[in-house]
């Protein structure tokens, strides 16, 4: 019984040094504070886009970045609460990407009301005040990445596009691409657009149920290298190894697949890109120098014949020229 | 029915009720879809069945004695991430394995030891460490992924013996094994006599706490099995891999007939819930049906599954 | 342990953990966290708990009754959705606000029904409504937010007589209502007696199925007015927003001292539930703490405040 009792106490007096301990962290003091916001800690993308977030500011002098994602993975009403919260806080400046692009607006307006100045990178807001939005056209890389894997396949057969998260910019957009490639190859047929969530065993899932439903798949275009690698590991386990999958992205194990010959190609969002680009625009805009109010990072095809600069751990990568991306 | 049910026992009946739901998933589908009715199909339905079966296994002893384990998604989550990790690191599949095991088992005695020694109570106590054990995850993932497993380490998820997918293998291992223990053992009686009472099993002498450390252990362990056949299946970890497991799993084991309030259910309940899960979904695959669709339809066949079981309970209780 | 009707309410208890604790984190949190007990940071805590104030209000009614509502969350998104379409289809506020009630009223009803009636489990039960619910609101929207709602909502929101904002005024007088209902009228005793000893309450002849009914259907029908509060919050209707949102409800209903048996506990407790949660979040934002230990905090304090509960509940018991 007195153990027993020992126990318990040592337990509450853990359980109560931990959070103060976490909270007694050392404070942050230097010259511009950045807060960065993320859609999730889960999704290897977002840890490029952080990569370069803090590449950036360590390059150009800024204090330390405090970093923003919520605890459920992208979960709305958390980011609210976070953007909010960070308003009070008063960083210099904010970097914000939206978990869904309109119902944070409301939250975006009270930023531009407290005089926050604050730069959209990642995925574009539907409202609200921003100093630039640095991001991909996703569109134009759904379209550009589904006529890769199309011209690759000859022009004709079967496909199945698998989505992300319904109502996300991201998705929406990348499967409008997809779908106006498909109108440029009249004679193939889309078998199936069943969405995966972002997430790698759902897509394996529904590519594994797929697969029995339609004896022969040629392509697959994935609007995520995630969702991609799953259902190649579906074609692979099936013995299906001639269908073409392409996904969106650009994380280093995509880039390893291309190079394995299991991926055929990638459509760059390089997050580390859009991190750095984002934080200098941020920078740049509290050092009173012009920023263009859009920056739309180009991005490739990537396949086997250009993946050497993605082919490069984070910690070795540099942060692209301010005059080659600002236009 | 009721004739059957004094023969067989409600178990039985259950049982055969959520087997005609099974048949009825099926020939539906089979009549409306191409490529459902064949062999490499229902393996396929198997083969995605096991990896919830194997998750809901642990748990569903947990509430066959009265208890809960929120934590076991989470549990999951992290075993696989640590197990991830040490695979990359050494090469080794056999300490990944171990990591798996032994770090999703040392979680369970600790939900177990919560339960049994601080005397907390299982919803929550399981609650707390569901976002301690997903927090944990996330600080050593950082948000990168580790990815990558050796060839005959991924046989485990991905590999067939006899045209049959290994996992299909360790469902039935568990469900063999795990049957004895609940049928044929005494320890089995005990956990059912626990969940039906825990008062009256104290007083009959048997060791309460003891059994209810078990159960929570054996949930660990069997959360450590399934992130190794994920890993293998899948060949990549993250940290928010378990989370979308966990409604799932529970949907799994209800539509199975196992009892939140303890001694009632099997785990040839829970195989059967995994399977019609897993049917219906693919069902939904093969007919290209928006999967905006997916909560409901599983929702409503939770809900048909339980008034199935009262309308079969009701009737007798109205005939004496 | 059996309590008649109307003999059950004020009992001499001690102070829940949670009251300690709450003043505690907001005595912490004002001398150490920079800009916690400024205005606007204090009407932002306001505002964020105020939509978890009003689910934990009702919920803890449902917990008292030994029951429990999974499906709030995906509901409160259902009803938000409901509520934006019907503002871009050209109603006015009120007519919408109305339907958003009457269907989260007609959730209630029918998970009441099952629970009381069918006696089915809650826990079953609402895992089942909140597929359906999820479902619903994916189907209605193709998983898209409702936008271009026009300015009715947001300006209602926007809305702070005397400084206070009109979330929490709401929130407030729910719980004030809430206060009332639970204890000074007869489904007050109801509730207390359901979760007590629901036999002797039908024994003496109260209507025990409307109460149980009633617990239910109040639930549903705050989460409709609580859809309201969301969507001018978000200025558009969102199918997934709530998603999880019944989870921090049930653990700010516990975390306040009320148990999931016998009817036990105190509706201020959910307060400072409410609050401690509130305010932990905030002042982890503030101090700019990493997610992922953030996720861990969250866990720790679960496990604190349940272990606090125990220990003194043993302690009393140990010296009565």
């Amino acid at each position: 019984m007195e153990a027993l009792k020992t126990l318990r106490m040592t337990a509450i007096a853990a359980a109560i040094a931990a959070p103060l301990l976490a909270g007694a962290l050392p404070a942050q003091a230097a010259n511009e504070r950045l807060a960065a916001f993320y859609k999730n800690q889960v999704d290897p993308h977002f840890a490029l886009v952080r990569g370069g977030v803090e590449a950036m500011a360590k390059q150009m002098g800024a204090g330390p970045v405090t970093n923003y994602a919520p605890t459920r993975p992208n979960n709305l009403a958390e980011q609210l609460s976070q953007i909010e919260d960070v308003t009070v806080k008063r960083p210099d400046a904010i970097l914000f990407m939206a978990v869904d692009p309109r119902g944070v607006v409301p939250a975006i307006e009270k930023v531009n009301a407290a005089g926050i100045p604050i730069v959209n990178y990642n995925d574009r807001v539907a409202g609200g005040k921003f100093v630039s939005y640095v991001g991909a056209d996703d569109f134009k890389l759904g379209l550009d990445t589904g006529r890769y894997a199309l011209k690759a396949i000859g022009g004709e057969g079967g496909v199945v596009i698998i989505e992300g998260v319904k109502g996300s910019t991201t998705s929406d957009q990348r499967v409008a691409g997809f779908r106006k490639a498909l109108e440029e190859f009249p004679k193939v047929k889309l078998l199936a657009s069943q969405p995966a969530n972002f997430q790698r065993l759902p897509a394996l899932q529904v590519m594994e149920n797929l697969i029995q439903g339609h004896p022969r798949i040629d392509a697959v275009l994935a609007a995520a290298d995630a969702m991609a690698l799953g259902a190649i590991e579906a074609l692979e386990a099936a013995g299906r190894k001639n269908t073409k999958v392409v996904g969106i992205n650009g994380v280093p194990e995509a880039i390893q697949a291309i190079k394995a010959g299991r991926l055929l190609a990638t459509g760059e969002f390089d997050g580390f890109k859009i991190g750095c680009v984002a934080t200098e625009a941020a920078l740049r805009y509290l050092r009173k120098e012009p920023v263009p109010s859009e920056i739309i990072l180009q991005g490739i095809v990537i396949d086997r014949s250009n993946l050497g600069p993605w082919d490069v751990p984070m910690e070795k990568r540099t942060c692209p020229k301010w005059a080659d991306v600002a236009r | 029915m009721t004739a059957l049910r004094d023969r067989f026992g409600d178990e039985a009946v259950a049982f055969a009720l959520r087997l005609l739901l099974i048949a009825a998933v099926g020939v539906a589908l089979a009549v409306f879809t191409e490529g459902f009715l064949s062999a490499a199909n229902i393996l396929n339905v198997l083969r995605q069945a096991s990896l919830i079966f194997l998750l809901a296994s642990g748990l569903t002893l947990v509430l066959l004695a009265g208890g809960f384990d929120l934590s076991v998604a989470s549990n999951l989550t992290l075993a696989a991430c640590l197990a991830a990790g040490v695979m990359q690191a050494t090469g080794s599949p056999t300490f990944g394995a171990l990591t798996a095991l032994g770090c999703s088992t040392v979680a369970g005695i600790a939900n177990g030891l919560a339960v049994t020694l601080l005397r907390l109570p299982p919803f929550l106590a399981t609650y707390g460490t569901l976002w301690i054990l997903q927090g944990l995850a996330f600080q050593y993932m950082g948000g990168n992924e580790i990815y990558g497993f050796p060839a005959g380490f991924r046989q485990l998820g991905t590999g067939f013996l006899w045209g049959v997918p290994v996992p299909v293998y360790l469902m039935a291992m568990v469900l063999v094994l795990g049957t004895l223990l609940t049928r044929k053992l005494n320890i089995g009686y005990e956990i059912y006599a626990i969940g039906a009472n825990p008062v009256a099993a104290r007083l009959s002498g048997i060791p309460v706490r003891r059994r209810q450390l078990l159960v929570y252990t054996l949930s660990g362990l069997m959360a450590g099995v399934a992130a190794l056949v994920y890993l293998a299946r899948v060949n990549s970890a993250d940290s928010g891999i378990g989370e979308p497991l966990l409604l799932p799993v529970i949907a799994a084991i209800l539509i199975g007939g196992t009892s939140l309030f303890g001694g009632v259910g099997s785990l040839l309940g829970t195989v059967a819930g995994a399977i019609i899960l897993s049917l219906v979904i693919n069902g939904m695959n093969l007919l290209n049906v928006r999967s905006t669709w997916q909560p409901l339809v599983v929702g409503a066949v939770l809900l048909v599954a339980v008034l199935a079981d009262l309308a079969s309970r009701g009737r007798r209780e109205r005939i004496g | 342990m059996s309590r008649a009707p109307g003999a059950v309410v004020r009992r001499q208890r001690p102070l829940p953990s949670i009251v300690a604790i709450t003043a505690l984190f907001a005595v912490a949190a004002s001398l150490a966290v920079p800009g916690f007990t400024t205005g606007p940071n204090l009407t932002n805590v306001g505002q964020q708990t105020a939509i978890l104030l009003m689910l934990s209000m009702p919920m803890t009614l449902v917990i008292m009754s030994e029951g429990l509502d999974l499906s709030a969350g995906a509901l409160l998104s259902l009803c938000g959705v409901v509520l934006a379409k019907l503002l871009v289809a050209g109603s006015g506020l009120p007519l919408a606000l109305l339907a958003s009630v009457a269907v989260g009223f007609a959730f209630g009803i029918f998970n009441g029904v099952l629970v009381s009636v069918l006696t089915l489990p809650p826990f079953v039960v609402t895992l089942g409504t909140l597929g359906i619910a999820q479902g619903a609101a994916l189907v209605v929207t193709d998983g898209n937010a409702v936008t271009g709602i026009g300015p009715a909502a947001a300006s209602f929101y926007a809305l702070a007589p005397l400084a206070i904002p009109i979330s929490l005024v709401i929130a407030l007088a729910m719980w004030a209502i809430t206060h009332v209902l639970l204890y000074h009228t007869r489904f007050g005793n109801g509730v207390f007696a359901i979760g007590g000893n629901r036999d002797a309450l039908v024994l003496a002849g109260a209507p025990a199925h409307r109460y149980h009914i009633g617990v239910y259907a109040i639930m549903g029908a705050v989460v409709g007015i609580t859809a309201l509060l969301l969507v001018g919050r978000m200025n558009s209707g969102h199918p997934t927003v709530a998603i999880g949102m019944e989870f921090d409800a049930i653990a700010a209903v516990v975390l306040g001292g009320t148990a999931f048996e016998r009817g036990d506990g105190r509706l201020y407790g959910t307060v400072f539930g409410v609050a401690t949660i509130g305010i932990v979040r905030n002042a982890l934002n503030l101090l700019g703490i990493e997610s992922s230990m953030q996720v861990v905090s969250i866990g720790v304090l679960v496990l604190l405040v349940i272990l606090l509960d125990s220990w003194r509940k043993e302690k009393g018991r140990a010296a009565p």
